[in-house]
């Protein structure tokens, strides 16, 4: 069986396919390499990958590809491919979300209606809720997002449920709840956090560091993946989180811990788009897929560390 | 080692959606041509690169 992966390249797709292959899956991974952020990051993160003779990747941007033609020999749809960014969403750079975030999300859709897939998986995001009141925030809330960035995620989602209501392609959307584990992308906050503890840098934090977030080891991430392949519910979507809701400030205590260093901070104002708090309710993804949280955070955080120290080790 | 014929099977121009011609030696190196474009998408270490901006703009005589 064949899986799809776009974004292939990316923190997430990366792990995913390398997952996948070793469960025994051929897969084709997509990916443009968008210049959001450092293209050497995401050659390292495609090493491992290039070594099965099950993965093939092709270097394309999904809105110019013939996607049907690549469909047809695919069972499994993975779409993470995304232009990411909460804060870098505003103004004229929005055209290039709604390019790669909706356009390219109907344009895969589009295509697998010629297909009968065993699978769409869609990777949407928490930001859809935006500044909600309901904390944990379940399924069903009104959704607001802050951002034109979560507008756009939001869209995706919103694709994915009318083009299996309408066409019966059995898609399922994942809200990730703020990733974090070795790949992370370097605008992400414990990647510039460890980062900065370990070339001794200051750092900027926005806001009053009482903000909190949900955040979700990468394997979590990964095994609920394979958890939606065993139990396919179409058109549902599934909050998917690491169950624990931190504030930037304890992340920071627990990082001076693990790394043995004390950061400096800088704080910043709040910028437009980021919301206050993020917690997931999880009771669905617990119930209907048997997910449950396995990786605290601080493992996922010493995990991390080791990585950041690979990974920088020559600055 | 080639790139594989499975591969070669799914890929079509990004431009034109129309046919590719795999070459292994153009005086580009090993890339797929699209001859109704005339544009050459290289492939490096295995890895076509399909993107429009980065093909190669190539004289009819090299389609031949």
């Amino acid at each position: 069986m064949r899986c799809l992966v776009t974004g292939v390249a990316g923190f997430i797709g990366s792990h995913l396919a390398e997952a996948l292959l070793k469960e025994g899956y051929q897969v084709t991974g997509i990916d443009c390499f968008t210049d959001y952020y450092s293209k050497e990051l995401k050659k390292v993160n495609l090493v491992n990958l290039k070594e099965s003779k099950n993965f093939k990747f092709i270097k394309a941007d999904l809105l110019d590809l013939d996607l049907p033609l690549i469909l047809k020999q695919t069972d499994w749809v993975f779409h993470l491919a995304a232009q990411a960014g909460v804060r870098a969403s505003w103004g004229r750079e929005f055209e290039i979300y709604t390019q790669n975030n909706v356009l390219a999300t109907q344009k895969l859709l589009e295509a697998s209606k010629k297909v009968k897939l065993k699978g769409f998986i869609y990777a949407s995001s928490s930001s859809v809720y935006g500044d909600t009141n309901t904390l944990p925030t379940p399924e069903e809330v009104y959704l607001q997002p802050l951002s034109p960035y979560g507008v756009t995620k939001l869209a995706g989602e919103h694709l994915c449920y009318l083009y299996h209501k309408n066409f019966g392609i059995p898609t399922v959307a994942l809200r990730y709840f703020t990733v974090y584990g070795p790949r992370q992308r370097p605008d992400m906050a414990f990647h510039r956090f460890l980062k900065a503890a370990l070339l001794e840098e200051k750092i900027e934090i926005y806001g009053d560091g009482k903000q909190t977030r949900d955040f979700t080891y990468i394997s979590d991430i990964i095994d609920v993946h394979l958890m939606v392949m065993n139990h396919l519910h179409p058109g549902e979507v599934f909050n998917i989180a690491g169950g624990t809701q931190t504030s930037l400030k304890t992340a920071l205590a627990l990082i001076s811990e693990i790394t043995g260093h004390k950061i400096k901070i800088i704080y910043k104002p709040q910028q437009k788009g980021d919301v206050r708090h993020t917690a997931a309710d999880i009771t669905k993804a617990k119930n209907i897929l048997g997910y449950e949280p396995q990786v605290g955070l601080s493992d996922g955080l010493g995990a991390e560390w080791k990585w950041i120290q690979t990974i920088y080790k020559n600055y | 080692m080639p790139i594989s014929k499975e591969l070669l099977e799914i890929l079509a121009c990004p431009k034109c959606k129309g046919d590719l011609r795999y070459v292994k030696e153009d005086p580009h190196g090993e890339g797929l041509i699209c001859d109704n474009c005339k544009l050459f998408y290289p492939i490096k270490e295995d890895i076509p690169i399909m993107l429009i901006e980065e093909a190669i703009k190539i004289e009819k005589s090299e389609t031949i």
